[in-house]
This record gives structure tokens, C-alpha cells and sequence, in this order.
């Protein structure tokens, strides 16, 4: 491989892998950590088309990571030990930012900080959608199905993407779409080309390594407003998300829609209410009723002209005051864009599409840690849940079920109002487990309750969007329909493109044929077996 | 004393007095390189200055609680009590909730210079 890229290239030294460790593992120092044997970084396809052909040869496995900055999922660590990373941060070129046709092509190794500042320094008029940490990488977030924070149908970073070229685990340079047409100038504009659709494999997927990627980006718009509605009764959550759900599926507000509960504030009246276990419906609205004031509040956000953007905040607000009585507006701001720096510095950043590090400070040391300190980091756990205050409720008991059963504080209330990142879908999650790269007994505590979220969640038919490596075998398990059929079918397809089983061995529970016979019980379909459904069928005896 | 001696002699002369000038150059641009590349990679957590909501940012605020009661800046450009190595260790090993850095990230001779940036106010 030294020949492909050169001796500077390869890393195989303690010293050299250890920043190809994940910080956030929650099996640190454990005997079943996943640790790369080397990493290689390439600088073209060609390099890694390559590297692909050598693994092939001497049967290596490789694991591809773009910048590797998907702490909480993983980070640079592979998914199965051994393997040798294939770090592509060197690849970091912008192809081409197009401020007529709004999109962007790059390569793996772009940060969202960097086509942010290309984009400043060339002035073009297209906004990027960042998730929160600015550090990572658009292949790598899109390839994570990871998500941001400003219109709708930009979003979900997968579903905004538009062609890819990919190395094929055989070591062909492939491109998807209309990038297979020789001379066509549209592949970032018409994504499915003809044929099999197959850019979803490399979503989550170990069906080759993406070098090049293209993105739809927000044509800048000429305006924000934001304005907050209150509604006073807690039955009424169900209505003002059908609400909002109409004003969002019919894209009369495509911002993104931040629900809360002044009632989750923390008081002693609070954790009365939650003393014995989740409490009935008549005990919430009890307990709102003494609180007082509105139950729950839906912040809005929406993109465009001012005048437009004006008119449809007021059909929101006359629309959701016909169906709630008592709903109440505040806080309606407008900002035009672009932003003074005053305004950037001082609101969410992400909703304009500027990349920052601030979500870090959610693991900042705090005043209030207690005697253990402050943990080395965290692990996310958030699942989808559909749009309806009784899927929200279930699904805030899961999690309050899981943290009760593995003896953490319990924390949730029926108060906890869901994110909305996705088109169409809510996600839910779990107060974060945290890791320590110090104390494995904690570490294996934390395992506990995150297994427990996930069979709990299960158990109600809820499922994760994305997790942690530790957690993929399990999570893919309880995806466990027609007897794993799915899975089944993607061991298939992997054990045809991928012969020799190189590519990303086990990342999201798809392990190529010989280590599922060699692992048995070690893969997804063992592993996971419905055990969700299991402790659902428990809860019902 | 022959005039090839004297020449030598001037020589080794002006090399010897041209020697630390050669150095700070060379320290300033180290600096340089280590200001661009700390303000690149560290300065999104470790700059200063107030932000939504009036917080600072990640690193700041971190350090800020750690060194709550001391006279040890939080904003790490300030501090006066950081050596290369320090810094350098912590770019690789990460510390609390910061991960690491690679050398695809940030190279050998660009942590060398961020440490040089940090240190430049050491003071014993």
C-alpha cells in the first residue's frame, strides 16, 4: 500500500492509531473494542481503487471513513477489529459549487466548514445544511443518514444528495445516475439515472467506498421568521401536531419545528408527579392544571420572502387558533438575509446554515457534575416515532421503562416534546449514555442501558435511524420482519459484490459469509432475534 | 593572517550574527503557520467570545469550569502556562470530551506549530 500512496501515508504505529480509536466507545480498553491493525490515506479514487484491488488480493479488511468526526457513531474506529482504515480526509476537494443550479459536488474529505467558506470567500448565493457539529464530512454525514437544521428538503443529507461516484469492493471506479451517461452535464441534477436505483447501499452500507458525492443546496433565501404558538391544555399536543403536520407536508412552513413543555420544568410538584412510576392521563392534567399556563409550545420556522413568510405565519396561527381554542402567539421575529454578524453570533447558527462546534458544549465540564465528573463523552440514542402525541407518549415511556429496568434516574416525564429533523418523521431520544475512558465498570453500565433502549423502544415498535457501532448487531436484529428477511437479502447482495467480504465487515450488522459462519452468534439475526418483541409479549402477561 | 583566513573569519562572522535573526524568522513564520492552523482546527471550541444564548464556546466553557477559582484563562491563546508537548500530546490523545486529531487532520509539523502558537507566552 506504501507504493499507492507513499511511506507517509500508511500508519501502522501504537502512536499513529491511537487518534483511530473512538473516544466515545463504550467498550474502551475492553477486550471486544474495535481497533484498526493500520490506516492508509489515499488521495484519488484511482488510489483507492488500488488499495480495494490489494486488499482483495491478500484478503484485508478495510473500513472507509471520510473525516472522521461521527463521534457518538463511532467515530474512525472500524466496525470490526482488524481492519485497516481507509482515511480519505486527504481527498478534500470542492469539484464544483453551482449558485444557478444550487448544488455542490465533493469529495469525502470536505467539511461542512469548508464548502461554508468557499462559499462565503466566492460569494454565491446557496446555503448549506450543516448538522451540528461543523467538522464533519458531507459524504460521511449523508452516508450516516445524518440530519441539519434548515428547510425541509434539505435536511436529511441523504435524501439531498444527488450522484455518487464509488469504488466498488472489486476496486471498479463507479459513478450512480446520470454520472454513468459518458458526456452528461446533469448528474447532480437528476438523480436516478435508469434502471436499479442502488445509491441506498451506500447509505449505512459496506457495498463499496464513496469518493465523490453531490448535494442539493438551498438557493439563499431572502428571509427567516420564527414565531412561537402556546396551547393551554395538555390533550391539546394531538391537535397541534396535526396542525403542524398539515402546515409542514403541505410546505406552508418548511423550517423546522421545535415542540416543548413549560410544564417540564423541574419543581417539586414535578417529581411528585413522577414518584410513582409514569403517571395516568387524569394525574398529568391534574398536575398541568395546577401549574398553570400553556402546556405545551410549538416553535416555527419558515423560509422566503417577507412577505411571504409573513403570510404563512399568519394562516399558522389563524389556522391553529380554529382548531385550539386558547392558542396564543409570541416571539414572532424576522430576520433578512444575509445576516449581520450581530444576528449570526447571537441565533442558532445551524438554522442559517452555519456550521459551528457549539452542540460540544452539551459535553463541557459542568458546575454541577457531581462527584464522578464529567463523563469523556456520550452516545446518542434517538429512534423514530411517528407524528402523534400518543406515538410521543409511548415512546417517552420506553425510554423512562429502560432507565427504571437498568437503575439510571429516570429523568423523563410525559413532557418531553419530540425533534424534528426529518420530512414526515419525529425522532425521540434518551437521555445520552455516557462513556469513561477510565472506568470500564461504568462503561458497562452504560452498555446495559443502551441495549435497554433499544428493546424497549422495540418492544413498541419504535427503531433507531442510526447508532453506534457497539449497538448496530442489536438494532439490525430487531429489524426482524418475514424472519429477517431484509437482512437476509442485504447478506445476498453483499456476498455478491463483495466476494472476499473486504468492504466495512459488519457495519450496520451485514458481515460477509465467512465471518457469519464464524462468528454464529456474533451476527445481527442471533444477536438481535426479536428480543424486543419478546420483552413486549413480557409486558403483556 | 592571510586575507582567505580573514574572509573565513568575516564569514563565520556574519553567519553567526545573521543566526538568530535566521531563527526568529523562522519562529515567526512557525508562529504563523501555528496561528492559521489553530484558528482552523481549535479555535470553533477554544476561541473566545459569547455566542447564542450568551454561551461560550465548547472548549472555553470546559476549561472555564476546570480552572473556576485560578487565574488560568479559559481561552487557550491566552494562556502562559502550556509547553509544545503539552499540547501536542492532547491534540493526539484527546482529553475529556475533546477526541483526537490525526495526521490526515492536522500534520507533525502543523502541531508542531500550533504547540510553538500556544506556548509563545510561556512563562515559568
Amino acid at each position: 500500500m506504501q507504493g499507492v500512496v507513499g511511506a507517509d501515508w500508511v500508519f501502522t504505529s501504537a502512536e499513529d492509531l491511537e487518534p483511530y480509536r473512538d473516544p466515545y466507545s463504550l467498550r474502551w480498553g475492553d477486550a471486544d473494542e474495535y481497533l484498526a491493525s493500520g490506516a492508509v490515506a489515499p488521495d484519488s479514487a484511482e488510489q483507492v481503487a488500488a488499495i480495494v484491488k490489494i486488499a482483495n488480493k491478500y484478503k484485508i479488511p478495510l473500513y472507509p471513513i471520510s473525516t472522521g468526526k461521527n463521534f457518538t457513531y463511532g467515530g474512525a474506529a472500524p466496525t470490526f477489529t482488524g481492519s485497516v482504515v481507509v482515511d480519505l480526509k486527504r481527498m478534500n476537494r470542492i469539484l464544483k459549487v453551482d449558485d444557478k443550479r444550487n448544488f455542490a459536488l465533493v469529495e469525502p474529505g470536505v467539511a461542512y466548514f469548508d464548502l461554508y467558506r468557499h462559499i462565503q470567500e466566492h460569494q454565491l448565493k446557496v446555503w448549506i445544511d450543516c448538522p451540528d457539529p461543523g467538522w464533519g464530512s458531507l459524504i460521511g454525514n449523508a452516508l450516516d443518514h445524518g440530519v441539519g437544521y434548515t428547510s425541509t428538503a434539505f435536511r436529511d443529507h441523504f435524501g439531498s444528495h444527488c450522484g455518487m461516484e464509488v469504488v466498488t469492493p472489486t476496486g471498479e471506479i463507479m459513478r450512480t445516475g446520470m454520472g454513468a451517461l459518458p458526456g452528461a452535464d446533469s448528474w447532480q441534477d437528476y438523480r436516478y439515472g435508469v434502471g436499479p436505483f442502488v445509491d441506498g447501499l451506500f447509505g449505512q452500507g459496506n457495498f463499496g467506498i464513496v469518493t465523490k458525492m453531490g448535494f442539493w443546496l438551498f438557493p439563499q433565501p431572502e428571509g427567516w421568521l420564527t414565531g412561537t404558538i402556546s396551547v393551554p391544555n395538555y390533550a391539546d399536543f394531538e391537535a397541534l401536531v396535526e396542525e403542524v403536520n398539515y402546515l409542514e407536508d403541505s410546505q406552508l412552513m418548511t423550517g423546522q419545528t421545535n415542540y416543548s413543555s413549560p410544564l417540564n420544568t423541574p419543581g417539586a410538584d414535578l417529581a411528585a408527579l413522577m414518584a410513582n412510576g409514569w403517571p395516568g392521563d387524569a394525574a398529568i392534567e391534574a398536575y398541568a392544571k395546577q401549574r398553570g399556563g400553556p402546556a405545551w409550545r410549538a416553535r416555527l420556522q419558515f423560509y422566503g420572502p417577507e412577505k411571504s413568510v409573513r403570510a404563512n405565519w399568519e394562516y399558522a396561527l389563524e389556522r391553529i387558533r380554529r382548531r385550539i381554542p386558547g392558542a396564543t402567539a409570541s416571539n414572532e421575529e424576522y430576520l433578512a438575509v444575509p445576516l449581520t454578524p450581530e444576528q449570526e453570533r447571537t441565533h442558532h447558527q445551524v438554522n442559517f446554515g452555519i456550521p459551528n462546534m457549539q452542540i460540544y458544549n452539551s459535553i463541557a465540564r459542568r458546575e454541577s457534575d457531581g462527584p464522578d465528573g464529567t463523563p469523556d463523552g456520550h452516545v446518542d440514542f434517538f429512534f423514530v416515532v411517528p407524528r402523534t402525541a400518543a406515538a410521543v407518549h409511548r415512546a417517552q415511556q420506553a425510554v423512562y421503562e429502560a432507565r427504571k429496568a437498568t437503575g439510571f434516574p429516570t429523568q423523563i416525564t410525559p413532557f418531553g416534546g419530540p425533534l424534528f429533523w426529518h420530512q414526515r418523521t419525529f425522532i425521540v431520544g434518551g437521555p445520552t449514555v455516557p462513556n469513561y475512558r477510565d472506568n470500564p465498570d461504568k462503561n458497562r453500565k452504560s452498555r446495559e442501558l443502551f441495549e435497554a433502549y433499544i428493546k424497549y423502544a422495540a418492544a413498541e415498535g419504535f427503531g433507531e435511524y442510526r447508532t453506534n457501532p457497539a449497538m448496530q448487531d442489536l438494532l439490525v436484529g430487531e429489524f426482524s420482519f418475514g424472519d429477517h428477511a431484509l437482512l437476509r437479502y442485504q447478506e445476498r447482495l453483499k456476498d455478491g459484490v463483495d466476494p472476499n467480504g473486504i468492504i466495512a465487515p459488519g457495519r450496520y450488522g451485514v458481515w460477509p459469509k465467512h465471518l457469519r459462519e464464524s462468528l454464529g452468534k456474533g451476527t445481527a439475526r442471533a444477536k438481535g432475534a426479536g428480543k424486543g418483541a419478546d420483552k413486549g409479549k413480557e409486558k403483556g402477561k | 593572517v592571510s586575507n582567505k583566513t580573514i574572509r573565513v573569519a568575516a564569514l563565520v562572522a556574519a553567519v553567526g550574527a545573521l543566526a538568530p535573526a535566521l531563527s526568529r524568522a523562522a519562529d515567526a513564520a512557525q508562529l504563523e503557520r501555528g496561528k492559521a492552523a489553530f484558528t482552523y482546527w481549535c479555535a470553533t471550541c477554544h476561541g473566545a467570545g459569547t455566542f447564542e444564548n450568551g454561551r461560550t464556546l465548547a472548549g472555553t466553557t470546559s476549561l472555564g469550569v476546570k480552572y473556576k477559582g485560578t487565574n488560568i484563562s479559559p481561552v487557550l491563546e491566552e494562556r502562559t502556562d502550556l509547553l509544545p508537548d503539552y499540547v501536542k500530546a492532547v491534540i493526539r490523545n484527546g482529553i475529556k470530551g475533546m477526541p483526537t486529531f490525526r495526521k490526515t487532520e492536522i500534520s507533525a509539523s502543523d502541531a508542531d506549530a500550533i504547540g510553538a502558537y500556544i506556548a509563545r507566552n510561556f512563562r515559568n
